[in-house]
């Protein structure tokens, strides 16, 4: 008899305190496999040790933060079921992610017909903020209009006159192009670009373009040759001491330290440019904080920039869910709007008409560094949209 | 005629499916549609590849024609889907007519080489063309009548257009055209000597084979509401390829139960473990070694009948 | 095009040919000899790249050494995966063979992730090999001008072997009639392993001996196997010499393309296959084959 009664208490309880705390579910989709596990595995690290840090504290409004993640394979067609999937069979509650813009707009395109919020925590398309923007969707990563800007900024900064832009040949390079066209007038109206070379996304072999931009003779190169395709690059140009008398400013963030530590000895003199993240630097005592609890996670301190992207993707989802206190999506969204919060690198807020938020990116050339095996960047300056 | 014991294990299916949203489930239901279109798409491959015996490495060309032309007419233009989709279909079954016209000229590897550097043409036609297909940021936000919006009104529509597509097939693989091309694929030489324009044969079958991947594609445009230049490249080639092979390329129903095995293998592999590709291709290779018939051959060697020669 | 231009780029078309060579030889002689599409061969090259990396940059090893250890590793690999597995489909319906190739490239992929992570890497060029030689009108990178050395001389060895020795006449004599082998007392299942494992190493070597020059990074491997099945099929299948013809083709067609057209860059290999199949529809030295 006390045992059925105690059995029937517990239950009771059990009841009671599974309808009060049923869970807060956040999607995230990053590739984690394939060409785009570079990015997506650190992202979705980061994006983990945020939930770790909310659930930590308690949670969201008293209730567990539970994270369904899944792999967006980079393909558009597969990400767009996949949060399909997360929404009606998960139920999650708001989804963050994505990492190439086509896979951006399918999910922004799902969160529409679904009226679920997406935070787009890495895609940089344009458009997502521009034409194919509505209620549900938010970007908190850069973009290429102001990454275009700061370089065109840099352009001017270093008086460079005979450009040679080189810009991968995809959406990204073409919208990275027209977003440095766009500022130059405005920062260094005597610069002419004299050459513009466009590889192809996935290019291995620069032999076809580096001739060229020597003969060219530029004093700077504007680029957006991003990761392997930088690397290469430097690889088969180095040896033609093409660096020696040409400053490269790049937005494709190659001052990052997984490029700098990769490189090491192999990194060119005489470029700039920009990265979300360096872990020898923090802003402030919370930017501190944040780089050392990533650097517990990931067990070394030398951490990806990619993971404060996915952090920062899960503040936002939560802040707002917690200023609206509720779930419900047209609340997020509305909360989302004009939302500013404290990230690691500094205080962001979302353009209520633009859904953007106006995260910043270190800039700054990659200098050699006594009894480093690596460059660092220095000086080290950060510049954030107004 | 198709044997009494087909036609009542199709209707039987078709029913179970037609009841499959009183179920409630949304997720079932989208995952049903999904599997339906690569269904479609893998039978139209094998009219290719297990009837007339000849591998393509490009069949998502056609698939991406359809798609993306259904899209880009109900989208930019405006039309009604009644004229986007046979339109789509139309145009997917011309440009495999024009490739296949030049493909049937060569044999096995090299016939499918060919079919590749025609895919990855379409490809590049789909990337650079950015103004009319979205180029690599994809066409999105394509425009469904307002009958179709709803996911279960959707999931009949594709389940209605692919059960006519899958009887029109039957039809077509088992008259007269159909067993002729089998004779192709089993003694090129030999049916030439009786009389059969191998060639043309061949070509009749490549087309045939895009007109339906390209109805494939329409289906598969609009449930994503977006084509994506990803579903023209050789990896969806190649993936359809898998669900032909899986399937078991010597029956008509193989490349169905690939389709349908494949897909919700990636699908909960994905839910599972960030490793899925490992969890898949173990699962791939067991049922590789140990069914080298593919999955028909298991359900054959139930039934007794031995390997088919 | 200056002249300086045109003999840079005729060189580094060749450079790439060359490299290119050496990973498209295994896949014809795999594809060759055992008739099977080793959908696997463009991971065997990332594996080759990876295991120099490993060799070179953690273990520090001189490179010479890094590319002998992809070629063995490779080599242990693919004979692994060629007794215990993929000798069971020899006798079954070919493309079942494609199915399990595929297989093997998803279980590598997760393999080299588990292995080296998700990070991207990179090689340095051997030591004597990472500077330029001053020509007087034009400067070459000396890593490339070795590429154009070692391709050759690999052709040349594989000729011999396959042409001048037993062994290599029993190869042949494996692709013409395997029966007829087996029957004269060759022991073919051993003459199939040796292949494949031979054909594997090269890729392993190729991808060794390409480190220097690009970034390794996951992915790395969906690229090469189109462009090394090109370079076989323009060839003529198991022709050597012709995949030889065939990555020289490649590489020129390529290089100059992307000079001239770089709107077409992503299709060129596949137009330059488009055009040659329609004029040689077994490629530019295969012959017809008897049969199916």
């Amino acid at each position: 008899m006390r045992f059925t009664a105690a059995i029937l208490a517990v239950g009771a309880l059990g009841a009671a305190t599974a309808s009060a705390q049923e869970p807060i579910r956040i999607g995230a989709m990053y590739p984690l496999t394939g060409g785009g596990a570079v990015y997506g595995v650190p992202a979705m690290a980061g994006h983990q040790l945020a939930i770790e840090e909310i659930n930590a504290r308690g949670g969201v409004m008293g209730r567990k933060l539970v994270s369904v993640e899944r792999d967006d394979k980079m393909n558009p067609a597969a990400a767009s079921s996949t949060m399909k999937e997360l929404i009606t069979k998960d139920k999650v509650h708001i989804v963050v992610g994505g990492l190439a813009s086509s896979v951006g707009l399918a999910m922004s395109e799902v969160a529409k017909q679904e009226k679920v919020v997406y935070i787009a925590t890495i895609p940089k398309t344009i458009q997502m903020t521009t034409d194919k923007l509505h209620r549900h969707v938010f970007r908190t990563a850069s973009h290429t209009d102001f990454e275009g800007d700061t370089m065109a900024m840099l352009v001017g900064k270093h008086k460079l006159t005979k450009l040679c832009q080189l810009q991968l040949d995809y959406a990204y390079g073409n919208d990275l192009e027209a977003g440095v066209l766009k500022a130059l007038p405005k920062y260094a109206p005597n610069a002419k670009v004299a050459l513009t070379l466009k590889p192809k996304l996935g290019a291995t072999d620069f032999n076809p373009f580096i001739p060229q931009v020597m003969a060219a003779g530029c004093d700077g190169v504007v680029s957006g040759l991003w990761g392997p395709h930088f690397v290469s690059w430097v690889k088969q140009a180095k040896p033609l001491g093409f660096f020696d008398k040409i400053k490269w400013i790049s937005g494709g963030e190659i001052a990052s330290h997984e490029i700098a530590g990769e490189l090491k000895d192999d990194y060119p003199d005489n470029v700039i440019s920009n990265t979300y993240e360096l872990w020898y630097h923090a802003q402030d005592a919370s930017h501190k904080a944040f780089q050392e609890a990533l650097a517990k996670k990931l067990g070394t301190p030398e951490t990806p920039q990619w993971a404060l992207l996915g952090y920062i993707g899960v503040h936002y989802a939560v802040a707002a869910m917690e200023k609206a206190k509720s779930t419900d999506s047209d609340a997020i969204a509305g909360a989302l709007e004009g939302l500013t919060i404290k990230s690691p690198v500094g205080t962001l807020t979302i353009d209520p008409k633009t859904h953007q938020a106006n995260i910043g990116q270190f800039w700054g050339p990659m200098v050699k560094k006594p009894g480093r095996a690596y460059r660092m960047m220095d000086p080290i300056e950060y510049i954030q949209p107004k | 005629m198709p044997r009494r014991s087909y036609l009542i294990a199709s209707a039987v299916v078709v029913l179970l499916l037609a009841l499959l949203p009183l179920a409630g489930s949304r997720h079932a239901v989208d995952l049903t549609t999904e599997v339906m279109i690569y269904a479609l798409f893998a039978l139209s491959l094998n009219v290719l590849v297990g009837y007339t015996g000849n591998v393509s490495f490009g069949h998502a060309a056609y698939f991406a024609i359809g798609g993306y032309t259904c899209a880009i007419l109900l989208t930019t233009h405006g039309w009604p889907l009644v004229l986007a989709m046979p339109a789509a279909v139309l145009l997917a079954g011309l440009v495999a007519g024009v490739v296949g016209f030049f493909c049937v000229r060569l044999t096995q590897i090299y016939f499918a080489m060919l079919t590749l550097a025609f895919a990855m043409l379409v490809w590049g036609v789909a990337f650079k063309w950015k103004e009319v297909t979205g180029g690599d940021d994809g066409l999105t936000g394509v425009k469904l009548p307002a009958m179709l919006a709803n996911h279960v009104n959707y999931f009949y529509f594709t389940l209605v257009s692919v059960a006519i597509a899958i009887a029109a097939l039957w039809v077509i693989c088992h008259s007269a055209f159909g067993l002729t091309l089998v004779a192709v694929r089993e003694n090129n030489v030999r049916a030439g000597f009786i009389g059969v324009d191998t060639r043309r044969m061949r070509w009749a079958a490549f087309t045939v084979a895009g007109a339906f991947g390209g109805l494939a594609g329409a289906l598969f445009g609009m449930y994503h509401r977006g084509m994506y230049i990803e579903n023209a490249f050789w990896t969806e080639s190649a993936q359809v390829l898998i669900m032909v092979l899986l399937g078991g390329l010597y029956s008509f129903v193989g490349p169905i139960i690939g389709a349908a095995v494949l897909h919700l293998l990636q699908v909960f592999t994905n839910q599972y473990t960030p490793y899925w590709p490992t969890v898949l291709g173990l699962i791939l290779l067991v049922i590789v070694l140990v069914l080298p018939d593919g999955l028909v051959g298991l359900v054959n060697r139930f039934k007794g009948r031995g390997r088919r020669s | 095009m200056t002249t300086t231009m045109f003999t840079l780029n005729a060189f580094y078309g060749l450079a790439l040919a060359m490299n290119m060579f050496i990973i498209a030889s295994g896949l014809n002689l795999i594809f060759g000899v055992l008739r099977v599409i080793n959908f696997a061969h463009g991971m065997f090259y990332m594996f080759g790249a990876y295991i120099i990396f490993t060799v070179t940059k953690s273990w520090g090893a001189p490179f010479f050494v890094g590319v002998l250890a992809s070629a063995a590793g490779l080599a242990v690999i693919a004979l692994v995966i060629e007794r215990l597995l993929l000798r069971h489909l020899y006798g079954k319906e070919h493309l079942m063979q494609l199915l399990f190739t595929f297989a093997v490239v998803l279980l590598m992929s997760d393999a080299a992730k588990m292995i080296w992570g998700t990070d991207q890497y990179s090689v340095g060029y051997p030591a004597g090999l990472g500077g330029a030689v001053n020509l007087g009108f034009v400067v070459l990178p000396q890593y490339q001008l070795f590429l154009c050395v070692v391709g050759p001389l690999i052709a040349i060895a594989m000729w011999l072997l396959v042409d001048k020795t037993r062994a290599g006449r029993i190869v042949r004599a494996a692709t013409q009639d395997r029966e007829m082998l087996a029957a004269l007392g060759v022991n073919v299942p051993m003459v199939y392993a040796a292949v494949f494992t031979i054909g594997s190493a090269l890729a392993g070597v190729g991808g060794a001996l390409a480190a220097p020059r690009v970034a390794l990074v996951p992915g790395m491997d969906a690229t090469i196997i189109n462009e090394c099945f090109i370079i076989v099929i323009i060839g003529g299948l198991g022709h050597m010499w012709g995949s030889f013809v065939g990555a020289l083709a490649f590489g020129f067609v390529v290089q100059f393309g992307t000079v001239w057209a770089p709107n077409w860059q992503d299709v060129l290999p596949y137009l330059l296959m488009l055009a040659v199949l329609i004029v040689r529809p077994w490629g530019l030295f295969g012959q017809p084959e008897s049969g199916r």
